[in-house]
């Protein structure tokens, strides 16, 4: 690992320089509030003052529908056209996070060949970032990143300091080497060190991950899964904006007048109904109650148990997407048997009344 | 044209026309369409139109009077396959939205009058599974052309159409659109069938609902949590109900006392 140095003012021309090589991924302003992951087209769009996007960059990894291949009865062709070089800035440490536990799951016993491709094409540079009320990186211990990166840039007012994470990083430096500044000096280190240490304190929420395993366990019979599920829309947003949800489905789509039929793979999602239905009529989680249970089972012990740490990068998206304020939070702080301000627990005091 | 092609019929009760019209554009697949299938009849593309047996009858409209009883009820008996297409045919559409019988009885006077109806007679509207059992549903208001597209084909071989269980909301976030329901508007995705691919949130409208409910939508939560955002709730209850049709309307009735 190296670090080196970047004045502000050459950002944009190391990324003109990238993007002559593949396509230039960034957070570009949506809306008023919220950014999105988007190909650049005009510079001036991206806009590296943001928290969280709304879909995280699995997005770019696996899409929410694509063809996976076109099949006759005799034969399939597999497609990778959706496939092309790409370029991510601006990702934050938590997404980081999110990609390297997608990696894990597409890689464990059969690796999926449309994923390890489009990993093979992406190029992942980080952007340093600061919490605001739904981040909950620093409990999931995801607020740093030591690896799943090919640079790394640290914010520090006039300049970046860029970290090397990957000899494809160093190549990129290479493409313009007089711009980036072997020398980083004791006045740059005091100054880092005093940014991490403020950011740190910056953090504004707090969840006890180590105790969730238990909990979850101590708690799978509790009351509060069916007030959960009462008032869960079965909307699947949870599901689809989580860095490390990676469900998905494949539908059949014949062709009018071939033989051929396409067939795509898209993003399902365990919070809606039809997620656990099988052959014959059954489905074996009808209720909420039980697809969250599930959800959050995968999150806080399931993934623990096997990995050693939680399937939550703290990314707050949740929090900040559920309609009805059910996410990693809220339900965390129940568990914890904390005082919980969601409309989930307001439904239910009205509705029994 | 050969025989051994799979001998569909199309037909329009009481609805818009919007889903027989959009049959009708799929200008560049129409040729595609009628040769892959033996079209017997399809009153808005032809005028030879034969009622004889059908593999397959596709279904758009609700039932509103007591001729379109009988008319159902011969599609029925005629086709082996009865497909309910558009929203009025599976759930009863915005004329088939839920009313007690006497409220439809008072409003039906107060338009009509003691008018003597000479053709046929006007009941209250109900989906067409109100009368006839029907084998599949093809949601949307209309149906879309690549939705019917792919169930067209999949029917031509032999294989059940897609269903349609997820929300719209699935869709909206695909599409990245920030949530207006979050917001506080009135979006009623979480409980409509997805099939549009969100076309109205994707231009910053909320959803009203028009492609029906889907099954196990949660009427209760989402009462509850417009009621929260401010919103009265005589008139959530009507914009809740003006596309659910018949059979969800009671529980939009009932939900402020019912537990989901
Ligand atoms: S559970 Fe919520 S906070 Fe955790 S990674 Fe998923 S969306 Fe982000
Ligand atoms: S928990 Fe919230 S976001 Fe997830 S499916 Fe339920 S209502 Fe939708
Ligand atoms: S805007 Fe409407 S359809 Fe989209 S996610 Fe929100 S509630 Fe669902
Ligand atoms: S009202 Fe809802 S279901 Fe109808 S087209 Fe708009 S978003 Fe789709």
């Amino acid at each position: 690992m190296r670090i080196v140095k970047l004045h502000k003012s050459n950002l944009m021309s190391f990324l003109e320089e990238i993007s002559q090589e593949s396509e230039l991924w960034a957070p570009v302003k949506k809306y008023e509030d919220k950014h999105i992951f988007k190909n650049i087209e005009d510079f001036d769009q991206i806009d590296l003052d943001y928290t969280r996007t709304i879909l995280p960059p699995k997005k770019l990894l696996f899409p929410p529908s694509f063809r996976m291949y076109e099949a006759t009865p005799k034969k399939f062709h597999a497609d990778f056209s959706h496939i092309s070089k790409k370029t991510l800035f601006g990702v934050h440490p938590c997404d980081i996070h999110g990609l390297l536990i997608m990696e894990q799951f597409f890689k464990q016993s059969y690796e999926d060949p449309y994923f390890s491709e489009a990993r093979k094409n992406l190029t992942i540079i980080g952007h340093s970032c600061w919490p605001d009320e739904h981040c909950l990186c620093r409990s999931t211990q995801t607020h740093i990143v030591e690896e799943g990166y090919d640079l790394f840039f640290t914010d520090l007012d006039k300049n970046y300091l860029v970290w090397i994470g990957s000899s494809h990083g160093d190549d990129l430096i290479q493409l313009k080497p007089d711009i980036f500044d072997e020398d980083v000096t004791e006045k740059d280190i005091q100054q880092f060190m005093r940014w991490r240490e403020e950011r740190d304190k910056a953090f504004q929420s707090e969840i006890q991950f180590e105790a969730m395993p238990d909990l979850m366990e101590l708690k799978l019979g509790d009351s509060v899964w069916e007030e959960l599920g009462e008032a869960c829309l079965a909307c699947g947003s949870c599901t689809s904006v989580c860095p490390t949800c990676n469900c998905y489905n494949v539908r059949d789509n014949p062709v009018l007048g071939k033989e051929a039929s396409d067939i795509t793979r898209c993003w399902d999602a365990c919070t809606l109904e039809n997620y656990s239905a099988v052959a014959g009529g059954e489905n074996f989680r009808e209720k909420k109650s039980d697809r969250l249970k599930l959800w959050y089972t995968h999150k806080l012990q399931a993934f623990i148990s096997k990995y050693g740490k939680p399937a939550c990068v703290g990314c707050g998206r949740c929090v900040a997407t559920c309609p009805v304020d059910i996410n990693i939070k809220t339900v965390a702080q129940s568990l914890q048997g904390e005082k919980v301000d969601a409309f989930w627990r307001r439904l239910n005091q009205e509705v029994t009344q | 044209m050969k025989k051994d092609k799979v001998k569909i019929g199309i037909y329009e009760l009481t609805g818009c026309a919007g889903d027989a019209l959009l049959i009708l554009d799929c200008e560049k697949e129409l040729i595609d369409i009628f040769s892959a299938a033996d079209i017997q009849s399809f009153a808005m593309a032809k005028s030879d139109n034969i009622d004889g047996p059908l593999d397959i009858a596709l279904v758009e409209g609700s039932v509103t009077t007591e001729r379109e009883i009988e008319e159902i009820k011969d599609i029925r008996q005629r086709a082996k396959i009865v497909v309910a297409i558009g929203l009025c045919a599976t759930v009863g559409g915005i004329q088939g939205r839920y009313k007690p019988h006497s409220v439809w009885e008072a409003d039906y006077k107060s338009v009509y009058g003691e008018t003597e109806m000479t053709h046929t007679k006007p009941i209250q509207s109900q989906p067409i599974d109100a009368y006839i059992e029907v084998d599949y549903y093809l949601p949307g208001c209309p149906i879309g052309k690549d939705q019917f597209l792919n169930f067209f084909t999949r029917m031509l071989g032999g294989n059940p159409p897609e269903k349609y269980p997820q929300p719209v909301c699935v869709s909206c976030k695909h599409n990245e659109n920030d949530c207006l329901l979050t917001k506080g508007e009135f979006c009623l995705g979480p409980l409509t069938a997805d099939g549009c691919g969100a076309i109205c949130i994707n231009h910053n409208l909320p959803c009203v609902g028009c492609w029906g409910p889907i099954e196990g939508a949660n009427y209760t939560s989402e009462y509850h949590l417009l009621k929260e955002k401010g919103f009265d709730p005589e008139f959530i209850k009507k914009k809740l109900a003006n596309f659910s049709g018949t059979k969800i309307g009671k529980l939009i009735e009932s939900i402020e006392k019912e537990r989901p």
